[in-house]
């Protein structure tokens, strides 16, 4: 009875832990370069992007739809991600070999890591060089030993801030555009209730967006990110560590809403429309939408007030979202096509007229923008700086970046204390991942 | 007494009709048995002979105990596992009140189907629409605060899962709402099948409520109570993350104040990319698990020998 008992408790504790965990044998497929197939081809295409470039949807629909046209027999299926289930989802579908042909991919790590880790094959090994030349910032972000993983599809200026005139001026304020303004700011603002910058947190993400737009003030280049990661650096150095004490700053200065912890980002960013906040932080395909809402009159968009003295204190950063070509893809040489077409000049042209964003290709006429907030955008992302978040292992990120970004937020830690964490799971880090070094220094190279 | 002391004299005590056929009888569940035993083996036991592979393993090569020391290392898992054992002080919480629930129910005489409905209604609910309610419900600025304000209870309007001193706390009750509608169906369900001898004797006597209920319906519900005790712990251990994840948008936070153990096996398979460590975090989920399983058995077989007709 004992053992019977013991044995039914093995299969239930089984049921209840491990289904979630199983995973598939099957064995990757080796990219072909075979010709154009002209039997009936289907592609699935995950991805994301209609929540920070608002209009993607139509011109995913017009792309496949004209692609169509020019190859009767392909069929592209798409399914649209949500924020959180992004990775995740990818994650689970290739342990199983088995989901997308075409991938979405965030920048950067999010690019690099599916590639070390042979989930997806190089764009690089079905797209012409000379075409790739064109993509904004594949080469900065995407490229891995010669390789480029993936393809930028449109580019996030990041992240700007946008400041509403009509409010500040209100309390007889302007647009802070250096730290001590900004805090100068928060201290009047605070004192009458209304708040100065909009952010939600709760999720997360904005603590990656605040690293990279506060602490790439202090580095010098994505490389003394990449060093610290590898151990040649600490993240409690002076150039790494600052930031946190920034970002303290505008805690204690009572720059935030004080729900910063209970909401979303994109939820906060709704008070600054309403009027509640005089500034926040957008993503930069959705600026202009932003802009829009409030009217071209009343905002500034800018940088992050300037605090640094780095070579990209007071710059915006630049990155692009991307498409991936998944290593079980039966027809990446198809998926690459569709990827080649989508840059085409008529494609670049309704990307811009459907999200007012700008695509990742430099062959898009930026000189044909007629809209000031969008062409001073578009122009800053060609020379735009790093984009942090995305030169840290993801890990780093939501288990350092995020939580003492929380944290730090609701002022519970202190800026030296984040700084100190971030290092000791970045450690951490570099034990339970054993490729990471290894990886991150090719990447750099 | 006998239903199962019966059952046992069938299975050994010798067939007049002969012992062939003796035999036949005591395979006579197998058959039965057989085909879902397979399923379920092949199902969960290739998956469990995966897992504690996968467990021993970094990249398809075996490193022994490598990936267990990580994990027991890791101090956002002991963060996590703390919070589990945490959240197992809720179940006294949940027995004290399903109890309390049922008790009332079973006194209340009008509209007893609608107490019961109300209260098994939370229960009935998808965890991710609690969540995604609770969430809003219970931010800074959300309708409870907005309430307690207006009620001028300013100083209760907390930070409910914004708060790392508070998000636990909000979590374990949250839950406790949601789970306690099913101990409370269970223990009544049972004490209406008591016999009322007893309690209309105590009454005679003069018995008030509680110690009717104290001296009497308790001690004769103790196996069904013990039942559900265990099955509440093994929610606690590993049924809470779509809880944590709706509430926390998949993070465990603020900072990693509701991260658990399954949200970390979660975060290191799917996020992390880290399939080995969150083998070795399972199978030592798996491992703690057994123990109230175990337990859960124990009560069962406890049960089938006749402790429900105590």
């Amino acid at each position: 009875m004992k053992r019977r008992g013991i044995a039914g408790a093995i299969i239930c504790a089984s049921a209840i832990l491990i289904t979630s965990l199983t995973s598939a044998g099957a064995t990757a497929v080796t990219p072909s370069k075979a010709t154009f197939p002209t039997g009936p081809v289907k592609l699935v295409m995950w991805w994301w992007g209609e929540q920070e470039a608002p209009g993607a949807k139509l011109w995913l629909a017009d792309t496949i739809k004209a692609y169509k046209v020019k190859h009767p027999n392909v069929t592209i299926q798409t399914v649209l991600q949500t924020t959180d289930g992004l990775v995740p989802a990818f994650a689970a579908a290739a342990a199983a070999k088995k989901g997308p042909d075409l991938q979405y991919f965030w920048g950067g790590i999010y690019a690099q890591q599916p590639g070390w880790d042979g989930q997806i094959a190089a764009v690089s090994d079905y797209i012409p060089a000379k075409e790739l030349a064109h993509y904004i910032n594949a080469s900065t972000e995407e490229s891995f030993q010669g390789k480029i993983w993936t393809a930028p599809w449109y580019v996030n200026p990041s992240f700007p801030v946008v400041a509403r005139k009509d409010v500040l001026s209100k309390y007889g304020l302007s647009v802070p555009m250096t730290w001590k303004e900004l805090l100068n700011a928060c201290d009047v603002l605070s004192a009458k209730g209304v708040t100065t910058l909009a952010g939600g947190i709760k999720d997360g993400w904005f603590g990656g967006w605040l690293y990279s737009i506060i602490g790439a003030q202090s580095v010098t280049s994505s490389k003394d990110v990449v060093a610290a990661v590898v151990g040649k650096q600490k993240f409690t150095d002076p150039i790494h560590a600052a930031w946190w004490t920034r970002l303290q700053e505008t805690q204690s200065h009572g720059c935030w809403n004080k729900d910063i912890n209970s909401l979303q980002l994109y939820q906060a960013q709704q008070l600054w429309v309403s009027g509640k906040a005089a500034m926040t932080v957008v993503a930069g395909p959705d600026t202009p939408n932003f802009v829009a809402k409030v009217g071209a009159s009343k905002v500034v968009v800018m940088p992050m007030p300037k605090w640094g003295t780095g070579a990209f204190a007071g710059k915006l950063g630049t990155t692009s979202q991307t498409i991936g070509i998944t290593k079980w893809s039966k027809y990446p040489q198809v998926a690459a096509d569709f990827i080649t077409f989508s840059h085409q000049t008529a494609q670049l042209n309704n990307w811009f007229a459907k999200t007012g964003s700008m695509p990742a290709d430099d062959r898009f006429n930026i000189a044909g923008v007629k809209d000031p907030v969008k062409k001073a955008l578009f122009t800053s992302v060609l020379s735009g700086g790093p984009y942090l978040e995305n030169f840290i292992p993801a890990q780093l990120d939501t288990d350092a970046v995020f939580t003492n970004a929380q944290l730090v937020l609701k002022g519970t830690r202190t800026g030296a204390q984040a700084a100190a964490n971030m290092q000791s799971v970045m450690e951490r880090l570099r034990m339970t991942d054993r490729n990471l070094v290894k990886n991150f220094t090719a990447w750099a190279k | 007494m006998t239903s199962a002391a019966t059952t046992a004299y069938h299975a050994t005590a010798p067939d007049p009709s002969g012992a062939a056929r003796g035999r036949r009888r005591s395979f006579g569940p197998w058959p039965w048995i057989l085909p879902a035993g397979i399923g379920i083996l092949f199902v969960f036991g290739y998956s469990l002979v995966d897992l504690l592979q996968q467990s021993f393993k970094y990249r398809g090569t075996w490193v022994g105990l490598d990936n267990f020391r990580l994990v027991v290392t890791d101090p956002l898992f002991q963060t996590a596992i703390f919070h589990n054992a945490l959240l197992l002080f809720t179940v006294p919480i949940l027995v004290a009140l399903a109890l309390l629930f049922a008790i009332l129910l079973f006194e209340t005489r009008r509209g007893m189907r609608f107490y019961q409905s109300a209260v098994f209604l939370p229960y009935l609910l998808p965890i991710p629409v609690v969540g995604v309610v609770f969430g809003q419900l219970l931010q800074l600025n959300g309708a409870l605060n907005l309430g307690l304000r207006a009620l001028g209870l300013q100083s209760f309007a907390l930070d409910w899962l914004g708060d790392p001193n508070q998000a636990l706390v909000t979590m374990s009750a949250i839950i406790i709402w949601k789970e306690v509608g099913f101990g409370t169906i269970l223990i009544l369900a049972r004490l209406i099948s008591l016999p009322t001898e007893l309690l209309e004797a105590a009454q005679i006597d003069g018995a008030g409520f509680f110690k009717k209920h104290l001296k009497i319906t308790t001690p004769q519900l103790r196996s069904v109570i013990l039942f559900y005790a265990i099955n509440e712990a093994i929610v606690m251990v590993s049924w809470v993350f779509n809880y944590v994840y709706v509430m926390t948008n998949g993070q465990g936070g603020p900072g990693d104040a509701t991260m658990v153990s399954e949200l970390y096996i979660y975060r290191s398979a799917f996020q992390n990319q880290a399939p080995e460590l969150a083998a070795a975090a399972a199978v030592l989920l798996l491992i703690s698990t057994l123990f109230f399983i175990i337990g859960f058995f124990k009560v069962q077989s406890r049960s089938q020998s006749g402790i429900f007709d105590e």
